[in-house]
């Protein structure tokens, strides 16, 4: 090949289709969605996350739970993904709007995460439409937020969405009562000790972001009670960090269940108030 | 002494010295005004060789061994790997790349290197930017974007000292000396200039005018895929380009050919990316677009693999002696083969099994470390005796090198495969917990843990032995060290 200028003009131009045709272009497309509104400009979805979320978003980012966990679920012709209950619907470019970075995952060496606040139990304050959403009238199988705890066996084996194969009562069980499965202090012994609920479980710990420390006077509230091996030696306390209380409110505040305009709920049943224009 | 003030001329006074002779002593003039920024380049690559490497097998350890290390921040899995995989791509590759690069230009530009301290400069900082951002990810402060995990302010001292390198390169093309401007050349200058734009690019869409949402995303695939095949890939196929034809001392098969590979290349490989989303929360032509070009890099990389194999036909013998072949060869092979992967991993029907799942790992694998880093060994064994004056003190541990990298990389990249394959055939059966799959895959994890100790074995062999040829311990011969003693015919010519 002779001469400069053809290998640079050929060199820039090649690449500046791509990076039009694969970012420019695109970014027209989806760059620039509003929150979803009803035509009362209310019930707006998505809204930017605030205060621990938000600080519980930079813990998740910074210690790379994306690398293992997905938030995106797939439409139901290409993967199991609603079949697991990961969500009711496919995700949609509106449900990540306010995501700085957008944690779509790549691979999934830990289950998808994208509803995880929603599986929450329904007396848990950040999961308050849990109980009333539409998909328990369509599903014969017990949803994450039916299934009655970790101990109850059963129901745990036959739903693919139930933690894997919940340790046993006797090895595990707190003392002072049964773990509602995503539930806050269900997160948080999760976190500090991923085996002693999911014996198959393959999380690192994250012990770091819990603190040991003697009581002083009444124990705290939010103490992680741990069975005989893993518990504190009498007179101490395992207690969450701030930022692990960040993290679990973060993870709580995971919900892609809101109905978007453009997106099929694959679990809706028809006579489910529809996620239509015309519903109100 | 200032190499460029070294006349590229032969004494006038010698009358019967030939055109060849003059060629040689110009070519070693070359040689020794690159030896310390090359060497300096080379040098700090494989210091960072040997700590990815490291950081690899703590990676691979904790995927099966989950509570190692558990309470200590720093050493938590979500850190190392990112640290893990930026130690690799721009401590390592780059840098290997870049030195690599640079000597091929100055020679194939004919003139001597001029402005040495640019790319000294450029060394310096581009250390001290890695440097600087892979304590940031440890301590925390990563940015959440697949290859892009540097904090800010690694990435500004990563970019200036590119930015040195970069006029570096253009003013060589200034100086350069002939018309002709051979292949290796063509995907060098893309390479050079591409990688500032796609960093800048991906730089001002994330950080510092960011887009919204999933074009995030977007924006960090075509980043990657890019960093892959236009920066990585451009310079291991120029360097295979050179290195081929050189050692065995016969031109590339055909000039049209390789113009249509490098062409349909920079057209298809810069389109791909996206595939690695399928079924994302993105618009379909998106990802359709991507599996389309990734289908017609099929032309490219038929091309450069027809061109190789015809250019080496009737020379394969070689292989037995060239370590610099050997190694090159290897990496052109799994070229083809990574190419043929990508090609299969992308099409929808094969993604619904694979997608989410460690055959992914072992697609960049094959492709960083298969491909690229084994064109990299290759060009270092070719370039390193004539910088240093000495040749390669042990052939049995090129030899060791060449098959500890060669069984790991494959042992490697069949684990994740096969791993890939189980893990994710039981989570696209719904009636599986999802515990299933990632018990499925322990045992291959457990494998691809034994292939980090056979590469970590072989790099640390190779440290070793350039440790060796850096002190001036290597061997004074005039011939080059063979893998195997040669008989009597050998074809080719080293030097």
């Amino acid at each position: 090949m002779k001469g400069l200028f053809p290998l640079f003009l050929g060199i820039f131009g090649t690449f500046a289709f791509s990076w039009v045709g694969l970012t420019l272009v695109p970014n027209f497309q989806i760059g620039h969605l509003d929150p979803q509104m009803d035509e009362d400009g209310n019930d707006a979805y998505p809204v930017p996350r605030s205060g621990m979320a938000e600080r519980g978003r930079k813990v998740y980012i910074e210690n790379g739970c994306f690398y293992c966990h997905s938030q995106q679920v797939r439409a139901d012709y290409a993967g199991s993904d609603i079949d697991r209950k990961w969500g009711e619907r496919r995700s949609a470019p509106r449900d990540y709007i306010f995501d700085r970075p957008a944690p779509l995952g790549k691979e999934r060496l830990g289950p998808d995460l994208s509803n995880v606040g929603k599986r929450a139990p329904a007396e848990d304050e950040n999961a308050p439409a849990a109980a009333s959403a539409p998909s328990p009238a369509a599903s014969p199988a017990p949803s994450a937020s039916a299934a009655p705890s970790a101990d109850a066996s059963p129901p745990a084996e036959k739903n693919a969405n139930a933690p894997g194969k919940t340790a046993t009562s006797a090895d595990s069980a707190p003392a002072g009562g049964q773990l509602q499965p995503y539930s806050a202090a269900w997160h948080h012994r999760h976190l500090y000790s991923p085996r002693s609920l999911t014996l198959d479980s393959n999380m690192p710990a994250y012990r770091f972001l819990y603190e040991q420390r003697r009581i002083g006077g009444e124990p705290s509230a939010d103490a992680i009670k741990m069975n005989r091996r893993e518990a504190a030696p009498e007179g101490w306390e395992i207690v969450p960090t701030y930022d692990a209380k960040c993290l679990v409110a973060y993870l709580m505040s995971l919900d892609q269940s809101h109905p978007l305009k453009e997106v099929k709920s694959a679990a809706a049943p028809p006579a489910a108030p529809a996620p239509d224009k015309t519903a109100k | 002494m200032n190499p460029a003030e070294i006349p590229l001329k032969a004494p006038p006074n010698v009358a019967d010295i030939s055109a060849a002779d003059v060629e040689q002593v110009e070519r070693a003039l070359i040689d020794a005004s690159t030896r310390v920024p090359v060497l300096m380049f080379y040098t700090s690559a494989i210091v960072w060789l040997l700590i990815g490497t490291l950081l690899a097998g703590f990676v691979s350890f904790k995927l099966h061994m989950p509570d190692m290390f558990s309470g200590i921040s720093f050493l938590t899995w979500g850190r190392i790997r990112p640290a893990h995989m930026n130690v690799m791509v721009y401590g390592w590759a780059s840098m290997a790349g870049i030195g690599t690069a640079i000597w091929l230009m100055a020679r194939l530009c004919r003139t001597t290197l001029r402005h040495p301290l640019l790319l000294v400069a450029g060394a310096a900082f581009w250390n001290f930017g890695v440097l600087l951002g892979v304590i940031g990810i440890v301590m925390g402060d990563s940015t959440g974007y697949q290859w892009l995990e540097f904090p800010g302010y690694a990435s500004i001292v990563l970019f200036a000292a590119y930015t040195l390198v970069i006029s570096w390169a253009v003013l060589m093309f200034r100086f350069r000396r002939g018309d002709t401007i051979y292949i290796t050349q063509w995907y060098l200058l893309g390479a050079f200039l591409w990688f500032p734009w796609m960093y800048a690019a991906a730089q001002v869409m994330l950080f510092i005018t960011p887009v919204q949402g999933v074009m995030q995303a977007a924006v960090t695939w075509w980043y990657g895929n890019n960093l892959l095949f236009l920066w990585f890939g451009a310079i291991g196929l120029g360097t295979a380009y050179y290195m081929i034809p050189k050692v065995i001392g016969r031109p590339v098969y055909s000039y049209h050919l390789a113009t249509i590979g490098f062409w349909s290349y920079a057209l298809f490989a810069s389109w791909t990316g996206m595939q690695r989303l399928v079924d994302g929360p993105f618009p379909a032509w998106m990802i359709t677009a991507s599996i389309a070009a990734t289908i017609l890099t099929i032309i490219p990389v038929a091309t450069v693999g027809l061109n190789h194999h015809m250019t080496m036909r009737g020379y394969f013998r070689l292989l037995h002696y060239s370590p610099t072949l050997r190694f090159t060869i290897f990496g052109a092979m799994c070229y083809t083969a990574f190419s043929a992967l990508g090609v299969v991993m992308s099409l929808r029907s094969v993604a619904r099994y694979l997608h989410f799942t460690e055959a992914s790992i072992a697609y960049s694998h094959l492709g960083l470390y298969g491909f690229f880093t084994m064109v990299m060994f290759g060009s270092m064994y070719y370039i390193v005796p004539r910088l240093v004056g000495r040749e390669w003190r042990y052939a049995s541990l090129i030899k060791l090198h060449f098959w500890g990298s060669a069984y790991g990389v494959g042992l490697m990249t069949l684990m994740l495969l096969a791993g890939g394959l189980t893990q994710g055939a039981s989570m696209s059966d719904p009636s599986l917990p999802f515990t299933e799959s990632t018990q499925s895959i322990l045992p291959y994890l457990r494998g691809r843990s034994l292939s980090g100790i056979l590469l970590m074995g072989a790099h640390f062999t190779f440290a070793f032995h350039f440790g060796l040829m850096l002190f001036g311990l290597g061997r004074t011969a005039s011939v080059p060290t063979f893998l195997n003693p040669v008989e009597a015919e050998h074809g080719g010519t080293e030097t």
